[in-house]
């Protein structure tokens, strides 16, 4: 029987925790009324003119600032997302984004066979440094090869 | 209206409510112009990919989730959280029900949230399972 070798490296484990270079995101104007003009969200409080910003704006900042995973299997998808609130966004502001890697798993067996989940992490502070909100994304790396071969969840 | 804390029960249903995701509503979700994952507006591309059409992208399901909570909620509630896990690939044409059920209620920090587990519903299966966190006004 074919011994399983964990994929992970110390330059991988190394790299949880590190946080990138910050960028900078703009909640604007334009992205906040087409998504909720898209969703049909009529809620008065992010109504034209009001100076807010849907939450699910933060879906538009697509992981600016993010500190990518390491590619370690050639096959991905997303498979878990997280979205935390500290205050509403306000339209117009600028954020800081900082991202990281937040952890790195191994997992045997599964649809995916020996898959590997990263999860990266982005937050975003307002001018006065104030945590507005974040951001996780977990991506299960997998061999297309091998994939299935391990069983169902 | 608003929804306040003390009125809330542990084990309280939604109302399900019915989405249609199309490949524009996709597109317009992120703007024209915008770059997105080319399985969101291309069938083709999606059954390239196993999925049998075009991709729903997974932040418009958290978004609608988002909303479906922040309706339910009220006006003086604010949206703390959402952890989702896409279970199944959505394809744009098929509808998609919401569901949420109130699982928790708690004081934290001063606080009062309600956590409600949400998940849509595609040909009678669960494709994306979540909890919201909600922080709803008390009475008084």
């Amino acid at each position: 029987m074919e011994e399983e070798q964990s994929l992970l490296t110390d330059e991988h484990r190394a790299m949880i925790g590190v946080p990138g270079e910050p960028a900078t995101v703009v909640v604007r104007e334009e992205d906040a009324r087409r998504m909720r003009d898209v969703l049909g969200d009529t809620d008065p409080r992010w109504a034209d003119g009001t100076g807010m910003a849907p939450p699910y704006v933060i879906a538009h900042f697509g992981g600016r600032g993010n500190r990518g995973g390491p590619t370690i299997l050639p096959g991905g998808i997303l498979t878990q997302q997280e979205w935390k609130f500290t205050r509403p966004f306000r339209i117009g502001e600028e954020l800081k984004s900082v991202g990281q890697v937040f952890d790195i798993r191994e997992r045997l067996g599964g649809r995916y066979g020996h898959s590997v989940l990263v999860t990266t992490s982005t937050d975003y502070y307002d001018g006065d440094g104030n945590h507005v909100g974040a951001s996780l994304l977990t991506v299960t790396q997998f061999d297309p090869a091998r994939a299935g071969k391990g069983g169902s969840e | 209206m608003s929804r306040y804390f003390e009125d809330v029960q542990v084990d309280e249903e939604l109302e399900p409510v019915e989405k249609l995701p199309t490949e524009d509503l996709a597109i317009d979700f992120f703007g024209r112009g915008n770059p997105t994952n080319p399985a969101f507006a291309d069938a083709e591309a999606g059954r390239r990919m196993g999925i049998g059409g075009a991709l729903v992208p997974g932040a418009l399901k958290m978004s609608w989730m988002t909303q479906y909570v922040s309706d339910w909620a009220g006006p003086e509630a604010q949206i703390a959280s959402i952890r989702v896990a896409f279970r199944r690939p959505d394809v744009a044409g098929r509808p998609l029900i919401l569901m949420g059920r109130v699982v928790d209620k708690r004081q934290d920090g001063g606080k009062n949230i309600v956590e409600l587990e949400v998940v849509t519903v595609a040909e009678g299966q669960p494709s994306v399972r979540g909890n919201v966190a909600v922080e709803l006004p008390a009475r008084g």
